[in-house]
């Protein structure tokens, strides 16, 4: 597969702070990417330089064959951004704002009108055309930036936290128009979450810590190299488990017990096959991925 | 061009639909609008009728005449550059906001952003003041302000190169700023201070010889100069015609400011139009070349 962003030995300082630090990763065209860290990290540095926002000190940004040094244009024309916090027009409404940012791409007239039926559609904000953006509920308001970001179909959508703040159903409506978008339109998503289990969903994912890669892999690789896995063991008395000597812990009509890995897992269960008679093997989660990779957990991006 | 075209459309919307831009905008003219018709409009009918009444035989509409081309000359004079900043204050909000992020993703030239503002700001400006120019001769036509057709179409002159003034310095003034903070720190100066410092307030001849050579540096003083005479011209010819000899109108001129000196040496209108002209050439340079130097910072 294509490697649509190629970033190698990426450098920026704002003064004697090092907000990215040789950071070097590759994703290839069409997958789920997610790009973890804290706030502070250095994932919207890498972004803002992605997007021509912010001059690097060093390294190379290749987007989609275009060197961003040279054909920053070409770069931006590639990119759909969802940021963070909606960056559109309160006063004025859907329709205008959509309109106004359609032009920046050279889409007007008829083009417009017929793109935007199609993402009014997509992402069901028809009836709400009219009303002012700032009148919109968060849910609302998060649709229409997601149609501005897909206006001129971008080969890569960045998303910058796009769900914080949503309700569930909301959520879901967003993941499945863009979860369309990748198999229609083989389209690049690049995730910037605090939602682990929206990481876990990416096909691969990138940590980065202080400026700087801490762990990359897919979430399997990721889960097999950073964490254990459960069994969660059920009908069992305290003694019994005392029994198997592994570390483990009471939760509600259960037993959990903490093992290196699958194969660990197997191990104990033939050797004790008398206490397995109702019990499930997990796998740990990202959560526990990214306490183990840089020592903090991610709380609503906030370090812990 | 297309895309520039957008771009202005939205910058003017925002600024007729931003109901908190656009009533800050028509302040500083309701203002003074206020203070001459409740007392200033007396002070300066008071000032004129003891000097001119024992010598010379004026009529009441004259004098009337005479405060209402002051009126309207301070009014533009003002509103031209407060509502231009105003207008422009859209280009700093983009910035606070961070919507400004949302247009620079996209490919549209930085330069096209910088005419766009400038352009819509130019147009907002331009509507409001047209509008306030239209009452101001309406209200002349009804008080009787003694204007030519002549004097009519410089004083359009006048408002359009004083918006075109405006519009340059507020670009260049806002390209430094970035917050809220900032954007009532600079309305609340311009709003306030530029009054005083073009002599719409109170003339510049009332003012200290030091402060006096000081503000004749300024070119807005030689806009505000320019209004004033196109406004006043009619009633000053009519008072020649009513007996009042030249040496006499010429001291008004002096003290109402339609005469400016530079170092003692008067600055005719032609020149006048010069020093307006070439200023709006070189604030309009000023803001192209920060334009290309902010880009060649950021590469």
């Amino acid at each position: 597969m294509k490697e649509i962003i190629k970033i190698d030995h990426l450098y920026k300082s704002f003064g004697d702070v090092k907000a990215v630090h040789d950071l070097s990763f590759h994703v290839k065209e069409g997958e789920l990417f997610a790009f973890l860290g804290v706030n502070g990290a250095g994932k919207s540095t890498t972004i803002n330089i992605m997007c021509g926002q912010m001059s690097k000190d060093n390294g190379s940004v290749i987007i989609d064959g275009h060197n961003l040094d040279y054909d920053s244009d070409a770069i931006k024309r590639k990119l759909g951004v969802v940021f963070q916090n909606s960056v559109l027009d309160a006063a004025l409404s859907v329709y205008d704002n959509l309109e106004s940012r359609a032009a920046l791409y050279g889409i007007v007239g008829k083009v417009f009108r017929d793109r935007l039926s199609v993402l009014s559609e997509m992402l069901k904000f028809e009836d709400i055309l009219k009303r002012p953006v700032g009148k919109l509920s968060g849910g609302q308001r998060r649709r229409i930036d997601i149609a501005r970001a897909l206006f001129h179909n971008p080969k890569i959508l960045i998303l910058d936290e796009p769900t914080t703040g949503l309700d569930p159903q909301t959520r879901k409506i967003l993941w499945n128009v863009i979860s369309d978008f990748r198999k229609t339109e083989n389209m690049t998503v690049f995730l910037t979450t605090h939602y682990m289990e929206e990481a876990s969903e990416a096909d691969y994912v990138v940590i980065i810590d202080d400026g700087k890669v801490s762990a990359e892999g897919t979430p399997l690789e990721l889960k097999n190299d950073y964490t254990g896995d459960y069994i969660t063991l059920y009908g069992i008395s305290q003694d019994e488990i005392k029994l198997l000597g592994t570390e483990y812990e009471a939760i509600k009509d259960a037993y959990r017990l903490f093992v290196p890995n699958t194969r660990a897992a197997t191990e104990i269960i033939i050797k004790n096959p008398e206490l397995f008679h109702d019990y499930e093997i997990t796998k740990g989660k990202m959560d526990d991925v990214f306490l183990a990779v840089t020592g903090k957990k991610l709380v609503g991006g906030v370090e812990k | 061009m297309r895309t520039v075209i957008a771009l202005i459309r939205r910058n003017l919307k925002l600024f007729f639909k931003d109901k908190g831009m656009f009533f800050t905008s028509l302040i500083t003219p309701v203002i003074l609008l206020v203070l001459y018709v409740t007392f200033l409009g007396n002070v300066y009918r008071d000032s004129f009728t003891p000097n001119l009444h024992g010598s010379f035989s004026l009529s009441d509409s004259l004098i009337d005449g005479l405060v209402c081309g002051q009126l309207i000359s301070s009014i533009l004079a003002v509103s031209c550059v407060t509502v231009a900043f105003c207008a422009n204050f859209l280009m700093v909000q983009d910035k606070a906001n961070g919507i400004i992020k949302d247009l620079k993703i996209s490919p549209v030239n930085s330069s096209m952003l910088s005419m766009s503002y400038y352009i819509a700001s130019l147009l907002s400006t331009l509507t409001i003041c047209f509008a306030a120019t239209g009452i101001c001769l309406a209200y002349a036509a009804f008080v009787g302000c003694y204007m030519s057709a002549a004097d009519v179409l410089l004083l359009l002159l006048d408002v359009l190169l004083l918006a075109l003034f405006g519009t340059a310095l507020s670009s260049i003034i806002n390209f430094f700023l970035s917050t809220q903070g900032q954007i009532s720190a600079v309305g609340t100066i311009i709003s306030a201070g530029y009054g005083f410092l073009c002599g719409a307030y109170m003339p510049i001849s009332s003012f200290g010889t030091g402060l006096q050579k000081a503000l004749s540096f300024l070119p807005g003083t030689y806009g505000t100069s320019l209004v004033r005479n196109h406004a006043m011209q009619g009633a000053l010819v009519e008072m020649n015609r009513q007996g009042v000899p030249m040496e006499v109108i010429e001291e008004i001129k002096d003290s109402l400011d339609c005469n400016l000196y530079f170092f003692e040496h008067q600055v005719g209108i032609p020149s006048m139009y010069i020093i307006l002209g070439g200023t709006i050439v070189i604030l309009i340079g000023i803001y192209i070349f920060l334009n290309v130097m902010r880009k060649g910072i950021r590469k």
